[in-house]
C-alpha cells in the first residue's frame, strides 16, 4: 500500500518584483512582445508552494562586431552573421532567444575608436532587426561605458531596454540615463549579499523605481566558483522571500561568459582524452553552468551559444511542470 | 519670515500677476484665444505652469485658467501692525509671480518677443540666435545636462540675477564657478546693467559650449532657470505635470541650484525669489537685505546677505571669490578636486613603499626631530576652504639627510561634521600622505615621523603639498559627505610649533578622556558592522563604545563616522532598545538586529558573556578567547601566535572551527583591546578567568594591561597568567597555575 507523504509547505512572507523588459508599440516602443521576469513568490520550480508567474529567461549575447576573443566554437556557431549584429540579433531570435543582449567593444570592426555615434546606428540596426527586448552592456570602461550608454540611450528611448553595467564604482550616469530615457539598469556586484542590496538602494536612491532594476550579483562558471556565485544568489533570493525589500529584483548572471572563459570549454588541445569531444564538452560547460544557476533563481541568464540555449530551455520546459 | 521681505515679495507678485492679466487681455484682443503658445524645442509646453498646476498650455486662451490659478494664490500686502508669520504668504506670491512671469514669457513667444535681442552684442550666439539671449534650454540639452547633474559631475547651477560691481567682479564669479562646474544661469538687471552685458563686454563667451547661459536682462527671464529645473523633475524623477509637491521637494533634494543676487534688489526680485526658494534654491545677496536663516523650505538658510564690499578680502577679485563659495556652501554643494596638484605619483599602490636612510631627502620626526598632527573641527564660517599656508621655513635650507620639526594641522568644518569625528579623520592622515610616491609616514598623534626622498624633494615636493594631498583627500569622496571646508597649516616656526604641539597634546588627552568615559551605557546606540558577511553570511558585529569589531579595525567612534559618510554602508546604527538582561549585556535592539541580519539565523547575542549567547565569530578577530574547562577560566590566542595551547588547537585551527559566522559557547573571537574593556566577559568573571595568554600579548600592551590587573584588584596578575613559554598543555597548565596561586582556581565555577 502506498505511503501518503505530506508535502511540507512554506509560508514565505516576501516576493520577488516583477520587472517588464522591452516596450511593445502600445507601451510606446517598437518591440513585438515585452518580457517580464521576477514575481517569484517561493523558490525556483516549487510551483506547489507559491506563485511562479515567469519562467527563467534567457538572453542571447550578441557584440556590435566580430569577438576575435570568443572561442571558434561560437565563432562558427554564429559564422554567417557574426559581422553583422543586426543579421546576428534576426538569427539569435530564431534560434530561441527571449531577448537580445547586445555588447558594444571599445573599436569598430576596423580597429578604429567607437563612437555615441557609431554605437547609436548599430543600435537603430539591432532594434530593426528584433522584434525582442534589448539589453545594451557598454564595454566594460567607465568612461566609455558612460559615453556610450548616454548616446544609445537616448537612440532607443521609449523601447524600456536594460543599460549595463552599473558597478558600485560608475552607476550614477548609467542610471541618469535610464531616468531620462526610461530604460532600465544592471545592477552588477561581486558576489556578496550585503554589496547587491547596497547598490539596489544606491540606484534606487537616484530616483530609479525598482521595478527598472535588474540584480546582477555575478556568477561563476561550473568548477570555477559556481559554489560560491549558487550561495550568493540563494541568500539573496531567501532575503527576498523573507520579506526584505531591497533584494527582491529579478536576477540576471551571465553564464555564457563565464563558461566560455573555462579552460574545459576554450581548450582543444593537450588534455585527457577522457574529457572527450570538444565542442560536445564546451556546450554542456555552460549549459551544465546555466541549468545550475535557474535552480539558484536567475531569472535573465545570458548565454552564448544556441545549442547551450536549446537545451537551457528544453531544461526550463520540462521544470516549468505546474500540476505534481 | 522676514516681514519687509514678505511686504515685498507679496508687493512684487501681485504687481507682475496684474501685468500678466494685462498683457494677456490686450493679446487675447489682437490675436484671439487660438493662438499658438509655445516654447522652442520642448515637450513640456510651458513647464513651470505644468509641473505646478498640471495645466498644459498650448494657446493664448489656456492662460487665462492658468493666471486666474496665479491670482488665487495672491495674498494682500501685509498691513504694518500685522505681525503674524508670512512665510506661507509670501510663497504663495512666489508661485504666483512664477506663474504670471512665465505667462508673460509665453505670450511673448506667441508676440515674437522672446528671446530677447541684444542690439550691439554681435559676438552674442546663442540657441536663441545670433544676437539673441537664449530663451528657454531646449529639451535635447536639459538631458545632456540633466544626466551629469543627476549623476554628479556638474554639482549644480547658478542663477545670476542682476550686475556685479564692476565688469571685472563679474568675470571672476562666473569663472569660479565655472572652474567647479556649476552651470551659470544669467538674467536681471540693476539700472539697466545686466551681467550679460559685463561679460560679454569682456569677451566672455557665452552658450550652451561655455556651461553659461544669458537668459536675458530682465527678472522675468528668471523663469527659465525654474521651468529647467521644473522639467528636471519632470524628466529624471519621473514625476508628472500638477504633483506640484513632489517636484518641489525633488529639486530641494537632488537639484543644488542657488540664486546670487548682484545688486540691488527690487520688488519683482524678491517676489521671484521666493519663487525659487519653494523649489529650495536659497538666495545669497551681495545687498543689504534682511536674511531668514532658519532652515525649513531650503535644506539650509533661505535667505543670506553678504554686503559686497564688507566681504573681508584683500581686493574685490577676493570678495567675489569669498561669495561664491559662501553660495556654494549655503546650498551644500560638493565639488571635488580631479586631480591632486604635486610633483610626484599618487595611489595606494605607493602606500607600504619605505624611504631608506640612503635614499632619504629629509625627515620629520623620528629620534632627531618632532612630526605633530592634528586635525580639529571648526566652525565653517572660520575657515577659508582650500587654503594652504606654510609657517616657518620649507626644508631647502635643511642638509641632505637631515631632519626637522613639522606640525601638519588640518581644520575642517561641515555641516554633518562632529567632533567626534576627529580622530576618526586624523588617523586618515597617515593613508593620505603614504599614497604620494617618494613619502614615508609612520605613527601618528604627536609621534609621527616622516620621510621624503630625494627624489621627490628633487621633483619639486615640498611641504605645502602636505596641504594639497590633505586637502584633496578630505575634499574627495568619501570624506567630503563630512568635510565641506577644509584648511591645511604646516608650520616649521619653532614658537608656532611649540603652541600647536600644546594645544594638540590638550586636545589628544581631551580625546583620551572623551574615549575612556563614552561607556555601553552612556549611549542609545550601537553599530553593526556586516562587512564580513561576503565569507561569513551569518556574522553580525556588533560594535559598541565599550566592544570594538572584533577585527580590530573599527571601533564605535569609526562606525558613527563610517555610518555618516555611507548611510546605505555595513555600519548601521542598532537602538538599543529594551535591556533584558544588564549582567550578560542583552538588549532587545541588538537581538532583533542580529536576527534580521544573520539570515534569520542567530536568535540571541549578548554584549559581556562567553558562555550565554556570545557573538559569532567572523575569521579575521584579531584574538581568540575560548574557556578551559579544566582551569575554570579562558585563554586568548593571538593572531599573531603560530604555536600549540593548551586546548590542544593553534590559532589557524581554531579560526577554521569557530569562525565563519558560527555561535559558539564557550568560544569567541575579539579585537585586542576588548580585553582591556571592564566588559570584557564582565557575566563570567571578567579578566581574572584568563589563565593563559600569548606573550605577544603581554609584550605589546604591556602598559595596558598593567592598568586592567589593577583595576581587578590583582596588581601582578598579568605575571600569574601563563603563556605559550611556559606552558602548552592542560596538564601542563593546572600546576601552573596553582603554583602561581591564580585567582580563576577559587572563583565559582564557570560551566
Amino acid at each position: 500500500m502506498a505511503e501518503k507523504v505530506e508535502i511540507p509547505v512554506q509560508k514565505w512572507s516576501g516576493r520577488v518584483r516583477e520587472v517588464t523588459l522591452g516596450a511593445t508599440k502600445e507601451e510606446g516602443g517598437t518591440r513585438t512582445r515585452s518580457v517580464t521576469v521576477g514575481g517569484e513568490a517561493t523558490l525556483p520550480f516549487l510551483h506547489f508552494e507559491g506563485e511562479l508567474p515567469h519562467p527563467p529567461r534567457i538572453a542571447i549575447e550578441i557584440q556590435d562586431k566580430k569577438p576575435e576573443e570568443w572561442s571558434p566554437l561560437l565563432l562558427k556557431a554564429w559564422e554567417e552573421v557574426i559581422d553583422d549584429p543586426a543579421a546576428w540579433a534576426k538569427k539569435a531570435e530564431e534560434r530561441g532567444a527571449d531577448l537580445i543582449l547586445l555588447r558594444l567593444s571599445l573599436d569598430d570592426a576596423q580597429g578604429e575608436e567607437n563612437t555615441p555615434e557609431k554605437a547609436k546606428s548599430t543600435v537603430r540596426r539591432v532594434l530593426a532587426a528584433t522584434g525582442l527586448p534589448l539589453l545594451i552592456f557598454g564595454p566594460g570602461q567607465v568612461d566609455k561605458d558612460n559615453e556610450l550608454l548616454v548616446a544609445v540611450a537616448e537612440e532607443a528611448a521609449g523601447e524600456r531596454v536594460v543599460l549595463g553595467v552599473c558597478e558600485e564604482k560608475n552607476y550614477r550616469t548609467i542610471v541618469a540615463a535610464a531616468l531620462a530615457h526610461g530604460h532600465l539598469v544592471d545592477s552588477r556586484t561581486p558576489m556578496d549579499v550585503n554589496l547587491a542590496k547596497q547598490l539596489i538602494i544606491l540606484i534606487h536612491d537616484m530616483g530609479l523605481p525598482l521595478d527598472r532594476i535588474l540584480m546582477d550579483p555575478s556568477t561563476g562558471a561550473l568548477g570555477y566558483g559556481i559554489e560560491y556565485g549558487y550561495s550568493v544568489m540563494e541568500r539573496l533570493r531567501l532575503a527576498a522571500l523573507h520579506g526584505d525589500t531591497m533584494t527582491q529584483q529579478p536576477i540576471l548572471v551571465t553564464p555564457g561568459e563565464e563558461a566560455w572563459r573555462a579552460k574545459e570549454a576554450k581548450v582543444e588541445e593537450g588534455i585527457p582524452e577522457a574529457w572527450g569531444d570538444w565542442e560536445e564538452r564546451a556546450i554542456m560547460w555552460e549549459t551544465m553552468t546555466a541549468t545550475a544557476l535557474i535552480e539558484a533563481g536567475a531569472d535573465v541568464m545570458v548565454m552564448r551559444h544556441p545549442e547551450s540555449v536549446r537545451l537551457v530551455k528544453e531544461a526550463i520546459d520540462k521544470l516549468w511542470v505546474k500540476e505534481g | 519670515m522676514s516681514r519687509f521681505i514678505a511686504t515685498r515679495a507679496i508687493r512684487g507678485a501681485n504687481r507682475i500677476v496684474q501685468e500678466a492679466e494685462d498683457l494677456l487681455e490686450k493679446a487675447l484682443a489682437e490675436h484671439g484665444p487660438d493662438t499658438k503658445v509655445t516654447f522652442p524645442n520642448t515637450a513640456y509646453y510651458l513647464p513651470v505652469i505644468l509641473g505646478l498646476t498640471g495645466r498644459e498650455v498650448a494657446t493664448l486662451g489656456d492662460l487665462k485658467p492658468a493666471l486666474a490659478q496665479a491670482g488665487s494664490l495672491l495674498h494682500p500686502v501685509p498691513r504694518d501692525q500685522l505681525w503674524t508669520p508670512y512665510l506661507g504668504e509670501a510663497l504663495d506670491g512666489g508661485v504666483a509671480t512664477l506663474l504670471a512671469e512665465e505667462a508673460i514669457m509665453g505670450i511673448k513667444y506667441a508676440l515674437g518677443e522672446q528671446p530677447e535681442r541684444l542690439d550691439g552684442y554681435p559676438d552674442l550666439v546663442t540657441a536663441g540666435g545670433e544676437g539673441y539671449c537664449n530663451g528657454p534650454i531646449d529639451d535635447v540639452q536639459l538631458r545632456a545636462w540633466g544626466i551629469q547633474l543627476v549623476d554628479g559631475r556638474m554639482p549644480g547651477f547658478a542663477a545670476i540675477v542682476g550686475a556685479a560691481k564692476s565688469n571685472e567682479v563679474a568675470v571672476k564669479i562666473v569663472r569660479e564657478l565655472q572652474m567647479r562646474n556649476i552651470l551659470v544661469f544669467l538674467c536681471g538687471n540693476v539700472n539697466g546693467r545686466s551681467i550679460i552685458h559685463q561679460l560679454l563686454e569682456e569677451g566672455v563667451e557665452l552658450g550652451y559650449d561655455t556651461y553659461i547661459i544669458p537668459f536675458g536682462t530682465d527678472t522675468i527671464s528668471a523663469i527659465y532657470p525654474l521651468g529647467f529645473a521644473t522639467r528636471s523633475a519632470l524628466t529624471f524623477g519621473g514625476m508628472k505635470g500638477g504633483q506640484a509637491r513632489e517636484i518641489l521637494l525633488y529639486n530641494k533634494f537632488r537639484v543644488f541650484a542657488f540664486v546670487l543676487a548682484l545688486g540691488e534688489v527690487d520688488d519683482l526680485k524678491y517676489a521671484t525669489a521666493a519663487g525659487a526658494i519653494s523649489y529650495g534654491f536659497p538666495v545669497i545677496a551681495d545687498t543689504v537685505i534682511p536674511e531668514i536663516l532658519p532652515t525649513g523650505i531650503t535644506q539650509y538658510e533661505h535667505v543670506i546677505s553678504m554686503p559686497f564690499d564688507d566681504i573681508e578680502g584683500q581686493d574685490d577679485l577676493e570678495r567675489a571669490e569669498r561669495l561664491v563659495q559662501k553660495c556654494i556652501e549655503v546650498r551644500g554643494v560638493k565639488v571635488k578636486i580631479a586631480e591632486i596638484p604635486i610633483p610626484v605619483p599618487y595611489g595606494s599602490a605607493f602606500e607600504g613603499e619605505r624611504v631608506r636612510k640612503d635614499d632619504m631627502r629629509i625627515e620629520f620626526g623620528g629620534k632627531k626631530a618632532r612630526a605633530l598632527e592634528y586635525l580639529l573641527m571648526r566652525d565653517p564660517d572660520e575657515l577659508e576652504d582650500g587654503k594652504i599656508e606654510l609657517v616657518g621655513p620649507d626644508f631647502d635650507e635643511v642638509e641632505e639627510g637631515g631632519a626637522m620639526d613639522v606640525g601638519i594641522v588640518v581644520e575642517v568644518g561641515g555641516r554633518k561634521m562632529q567632533k567626534d569625528f576627529e580622530p576618526v579623520l586624523e588617523r586618515q592622515i597617515h593613508y593620505f600622505l603614504n599614497a604620494a610616491f617618494g613619502v614615508q609616514h609612520i605613527g601618528q598623534r604627536d609621534i609621527a615621523w616622516i620621510r621624503i626622498s630625494k627624489m621627490a624633494a628633487d621633483k619639486g615636493f615640498r611641504l605645502k603639498h602636505f596641504g594639497e594631498i590633505l586637502y584633496a583627500r578630505f575634499k574627495g569622496e568619501p570624506w567630503n559627505s563630512i568635510v565641506d571646508k577644509a584648511q591645511v597649516t604646516l608650520i616649521t616656526d619653532p614658537e608656532e610649533m611649540k603652541k600647536w604641539l600644546e594645544a594638540a597634546r590638550e586636545a589628544y588627552n581631551e580625546r583620551n578622556v572623551r574615549v575612556a568615559g563614552l561607556t555601553d551605557d552612556a549611549v542609545e546606540e550601537f553599530y553593526s558592522c556586516t562587512l564580513c558577511q561576503s565569507f561569513a553570511p551569518t556574522h553580525v558585529c556588533v560594535i559598541s563604545p565599550e566592544r570594538l569589531g572584533l577585527c580590530g579595525a573599527y571601533n564605535w567612534l569609526d562606525c558613527k563616522a563610517a555610518n555618516q559618510i555611507n548611510p546605505t554602508g555595513p555600519n548601521q546604527p542598532i537602538s538599543k532598545g529594551e535591556c533584558l538582561d544588564p549582567e550578560v549585556g542583552r538588549w532587545s535592539g541588538p537581538e532583533e538586529f542580529v536576527y534580521q541580519h544573520s539570515n534569520q539565523s542567530v536568535e540571541h547575542v549578548t554584549m559581556y558573556s562567553i558562555m550565554t549567547d556570545p557573538m559569532t565569530a567572523c575569521g579575521c578577530f584579531e584574538c581568540m578567547v575560548l574557556v578551559i574547562p579544566e582551569a575554570n577560566g579562558v585563554m586568548i590566542v593571538s593572531r599573531e601566535d603560530p604555536s600549540m595551547t593548551p586546548a590542544g588547537l593553534t590559532f589557524s585551527t581554531m579560526a577554521g572551527i569557530f569562525g565563519g559566522g558560527l555561535q559558539t559557547p564557550g568560544a569567541m573571537g575579539v579585537g585586542k583591546y576588548y580585553l582591556t574593556s571592564p566588559k570584557f566577559i564582565s557575566a563570567d568573571g571578567g579578566f581574572k578567568r584568563v589563565v593563559w595568554m600569548s606573550s605577544f600579548l603581554k609584550e605589546t600592551m604591556p602598559e595596558e594591561f598593567k592598568a586592567v590587573a589593577e583595576r581587578e584588584g590583582v596588581p601582578d596578575l598579568i605575571d600569574r597568567i601563563a603563556d605559550e613559554r611556559s606552558v602548552t598543555t592542560v596538564e601542563e597548565l593546572l600546576p601552573w597555575l596553582e603554583e602561581h596561586d591564580h585567582p580563576a582556581l577559587k572563583m565559582p565555577p564557570m560551566l
